[in-house]
């Protein structure tokens, strides 16, 4: 199965990274949207459907907070998976994310295994990683 | 505060960047050239910077390290990009690692372009001085 990815975060290079990291971790991508802010996230999930969200916490415009809650009051949107990609490590702080239902949080600097095990423990059993091993010098 | 800070840029320069960094022997002829320089505003019970200065080329070479590129295939809003990303890792790290309570919250990163020859390059006692590829790396924390 091929899954749609909706990536957020406001740097575009770390967009790529996230997305880059995502095919080393062996996710099979179908579509990946971007956008650099919660706004933008909800103005693509108006057109596009994707089976998971993975969005930084700060952000200008929209932050990642308001992005969950928006998600999460919509009826077509609220079953999403979303994981925080942040640079917060503090529980204390992802403690209301987690209230709100987001799925789990990757604290960057990160490695491909810590996206990839993060995946499998959301995707569960929809999780088939494709044929490309994790290869570390590529990332 | 500074053995929590010299972990942050340790585990950010290594997990994401594949650089090693050393604690340098002398660090007179360290900075010179070009540079960026990356900072993130810390907003809280107290407010200051954590940032860090990268001379160019070894900028470049992060920037590459982490996009997977070659360092010719590196455009000048990556760098910039990548060296404000890594200041905010540095710095998250760094309130995760110090236990910062809930009150302080990183602003949006900043960056700057210098001209580090002829500077007069004073010694912060705020600030780590490391070597990662013979190049000099400085991280800094300070009041804003």
């Amino acid at each position: 199965m091929a899954y749609n990815v909706l990536i957020v975060d406001d740097s575009t290079t770390m967009r790529a990274l996230v997305r880059k990291v995502l095919n080393i971790a062996g996710l099979e991508l179908g579509e990946c949207f971007e956008g650099a802010n919660g706004q933008e996230a909800l103005e693509i999930l108006q057109h596009h459907w994707v089976d998971l969200i993975l969005s930084d916490l700060h952000m200008p415009v929209m932050d990642g907070f308001a992005l969950v809650e928006n998600l999460r009051q919509n009826q077509m949107w609220q079953s999403i998976p979303v994981v925080l990609i942040t640079t917060e490590g503090r529980q204390e702080v992802l403690a209301p994310f987690l209230q709100k239902g987001v799925q789990g949080y990757i604290r960057k600097p990160f490695r491909p295994e810590d996206i990839r095990e993060k995946l499998q423990t959301i995707l569960g059993e929809a999780w088939v990683p494709h044929a490309r091993e994790l290869e570390g010098s590529d990332f | 505060m500074l053995e929590s800070l010299k972990a942050a840029t340790f585990e950010v320069l290594e997990t994401m960047f594949f650089l090693f960094p050393e604690n340098p022997e002398d660090n007179a002829d360290l900075f010179h050239g070009s540079a960026v320089k990356a900072w993130v505003p810390v907003q809280g019970p107290k407010s200051f910077r954590i940032g860090l200065t990268v001379p160019l080329s070894l900028a470049r070479e992060m920037a590459a390290n982490f996009l997977g590129l070659e360092k010719d295939e590196v455009a000048p809003d990556n760098i910039d990009d990548v060296v404000k990303e890594t200041a905010n890792m540095v710095a998250g790290s760094f309130l995760w690692k110090e236990k910062a309570p809930e009150g302080f919250q990183l602003g949006p990163p900043e960056v700057l372009h210098l001209d580090l020859h002829g500077l007069n390059r004073q010694n912060n006692a705020n600030a780590i001085v490391l070597v990662v590829d013979e190049a000099g790396l400085e991280v800094f924390l300070e009041k804003s």
